[in-house]
């Protein structure tokens, strides 16, 4: 039993059977592509189709039967004859039988992609077939060269849609190099037939007719990428695949990590932007939501890519539609969480305070970070600090970035002779008040000891309340001529217009200095260049260690007097 | 290689002179023309005669009709045209000035029944 075709050669129709058909095609082909470059193509090909449908017919009358077999066919194209026997004959010009000898001729190759033995178009083996060498050599060329900057890519598109594929026998022959006349057509026919017959089950892209009607570039390349996918590159596809499933699983443990800590252990990084605008009262719902927004993408991409490496069953459908309302109900949550945040940035409160300071007599005042840990009302109750901690300081050892621009300190001149302190605090709300009254709830800790100004390097905000963008701005006012030394770790959150802190270092060339020195002139505040350090001479120098060690050898017999001294009274008891 | 060159020069300069003798003797269907040429050993396979009938026929020298078959499609019937004929009158002019070269050449060398393939 085999399979037919029903054909249509110049109105008259034929049963024949598939393999038939094949060899009819092909010779066919071989014809049309002969007489190409002929002005009567058209004419010479369609004489001899009819000629040929005329055969078939006698064929199918003398022998009483209704299907056009192999034979049949063998026997119409022995008639008809080989394209390689036309050519001696039929040109009249001399150049034919150079080109039939060339043709003829074992060394003369064609090139073609080899549809036979391809990886993905069979442009690499066609210039294997080419030149002779195993196309080994080619791919690997082809697969070193797309690593520079796939170069090798573009060059392969090109030639693929440049170099045709090897559709006939003959094509196929003369790509090989192999002799084109009878008997080559002979053996590789039969050496092909045989082939064909036994894997015919395997070849089903090589012998079904339609396929060799993908000829534009389109369809070849998708049956290409199929056949790439269902071969070689399942295996590239399965270790990429393997490595995301990987990355997802290290994603997916990260999550859960990360939420047991939030939720469980309330372990939230302090101060960190998308952390310190939510509302503590809402917290855990909103880090529920996020993990399962995250978390289940991420699940997805896994289970699909077991489904697919280990070609498992995917999941139940019900469950999916499930997780999927889950997943959206979640990311609904998450906006609209984020609606009502921006909600509570609509206005903006400010509010101003001024502190006056005390003056001192000599004019100097020393700007400093505060180091004292700040303690709430609750946390002084609970260490009972008083009695605990009497006369102690407890050391700032908050190293959190938290919120680090909330707080800038800018000094002006004074109109007065003490010093004055404004402090601006600004924070954003729902509404004006809710603005005002954020602004109202911050707590920014300064104080003065004698001419130490103590600054804090944060604004603080109560407890379990969002962040509101709350920064306060401080302006420093200091009479004119004050001398202000600047502590180098208050530098970044001192706004100078002129030189800066470290400038003002380098300019008394005291780079390994704690601090600055800058003195208020009518024009603002200026670096206070020592005249005195840098022009001191070495006799100066001198003076100054003579005066030193006269003030310590006068201590020294001060003490030694005052113990001569306890010693005589001791001894006048 | 020089051998089989001249044997096809030979043949296709008397190719064609045959196909046209053929033709001259009345409506003549391609596949006949194959018959008598095979019958003289001319030509072997019927693919090559096509392209030679169309350019004779482009070239003028024949005509041909469609003629309904009764198995398979219509058959073209060539039949020489005129000019046809008087290129077969110079060129059977030619063949009896070659046919004396060729014997003046030969002379004794080749006995005159030898020289005929086609006596079997």
């Amino acid at each position: 039993m085999n399979k037919t075709i029903i054909i249509n050669i110049n109105g008259i129709v034929f049963h024949i059977e598939e393999d038939a058909y094949e060899i009819l095609k092909n010779y066919m082909t071989d014809v049309k592509r002969h007489f190409l470059n002929s002005d009567d193509s058209l004419e010479i090909t369609t004489d001899i189709e009819n000629r040929v449908a005329e055969m078939f017919s006698e064929l199918l009358a003398t022998e009483n039967k209704q299907v056009i077999v192999e034979q049949d066919v063998n026997t119409v194209i022995n008639q008809m004859g080989r394209v390689e026997d036309f050519d001696a004959i039929y040109e009249d010009n001399s150049s034919t039988t150079i080109d039939a000898d060339v043709y003829n001729n074992t060394g003369g190759r064609r090139l073609f992609r080899d549809p036979d033995d391809h990886l993905i178009s069979g442009v690499c083996a066609g210039i294997a077939d080419y030149f002779n060498i195993q196309p080994i050599w080619i791919r690997l060329a082809f697969a070193l060269s797309f690593f520079f900057f796939g170069s090798g890519l573009l060059l392969y598109i090109i030639l693929w849609i440049v170099i045709p594929q090897a559709v006939t026998r003959a094509d196929r022959m003369a790509m090989k190099g192999q002799k084109l006349n009878l008997q080559g057509f002979k053996d590789n026919l039969e050496e092909e037939l045989s082939a064909v017959k036994n894997n015919l089950s395997n070849m089903h892209n090589q012998a079904r007719p339609t396929v060799y009607k993908l000829r534009d570039f389109i369809g070849d390349l998708l049956m290409h990428i199929h056949l790439f996918f269902m071969g070689a590159g399942k295996i590239i596809i399965k270790i990429i695949g393997f490595a995301v499933m990987l990355a997802m699983f290290g994603a997916a443990i990260a999550l859960i990590a990360f939420l047991v800590a939030v939720t469980g252990f309330h372990q939230v990084p302090n101060g960190l932007f998308p952390f310190s605008i939510i509302a503590n009262e809402h917290a855990d719902r909103i880090y529920l939501a996020a993990f399962i927004t995250a978390f289940l993408p991420v699940v997805t991409i896994i289970v699909v890519i077991i489904s697919v490496l280990f070609n498992t069953r995917s999941i139940n459908r019900t469950v999916a539609a499930l997780l999927l309302i889950v997943w959206l109900c979640s990311v609904g949550f998450l906006i609209g969480f984020a609606v009502n945040v921006a909600s509570h940035f609509r206005s903006s409160g400010k509010i101003s305070q001024i502190v006056n300071l005390k003056a001192t007599p000599d004019n100097i005042y020393y700007l400093k970070l505060s180091d004292v840990k700040y303690l709430t009302h609750d946390d002084s109750l609970r260490l009972d600090v008083k009695n605990n901690f009497h006369n102690m300081i407890i050391n700032n050892d908050d190293n959190h970035s938290e919120e680090p621009n909330n707080v800038s300190i800018s000094i002006v001149k004074s109109d007065v002779d003490h010093p004055v302190m404004l402090e601006t605090f600004m924070a954003q709300g729902y509404d004006d008040a809710d603005a005002l009254l954020n602004a109202h709830n911050t707590n920014y800790i300064f104080n003065q000891k004698a001419d130490i100004l103590s600054f804090d390097n944060r604004l603080r905000r109560p407890e379990n309340s969002p962040w509101h963008d709350e920064h306060v701005d401080i302006t420093l006012q200091v009479p004119l001529n004050a001398k202000v030394i600047i502590d180098q770790e208050l530098s970044y959150r001192v706004q100078l217009n002129g030189v800066d802190v470290n400038g003002c270092k380098d300019l008394n060339k005291q780079e390994n200095a704690t601090s600055a020195t800058f003195i208020m002139l009518d024009n603002g505040l200026q670096c206070k260049v020592d005249t005195v350090v840098i022009t001191k001479t070495p006799a100066q120098i001198d003076s100054i260690r003579r005066i030193n060690n006269a003030k310590t050898i006068a201590r020294l017999q001060a003490q030694v007097d005052s113990a001569l001294m306890a010693d005589s009274v001791q001894k006048h008891r | 290689m020089i051998v089989e060159n001249t044997q096809t020069q030979m043949r296709k300069g008397i190719l064609e002179y045959c196909i046209l003798s053929i033709i001259a003797k009345g409506e003549t269907y391609a596949s006949d023309i194959i018959a008598e040429l095979k019958k003289a050993q001319l030509l072997v396979v019927e693919g090559t005669l096509y392209p030679l009938l169309t350019r004779l026929k482009n070239n003028g020298l024949l005509t041909y009709n469609w003629v309904e078959s009764t198995s398979g499609p219509p058959r073209k019937y060539y039949v020489l045209a005129n000019e046809g004929r008087l290129v077969l009158e110079q060129l059977d002019k030619t063949w009896k000035e070659l046919e004396f070269a060729v014997h003046i050449a030969i002379g004794d060398r080749i006995p005159p029944q030898a020289a005929e393939p086609g006596n079997e």
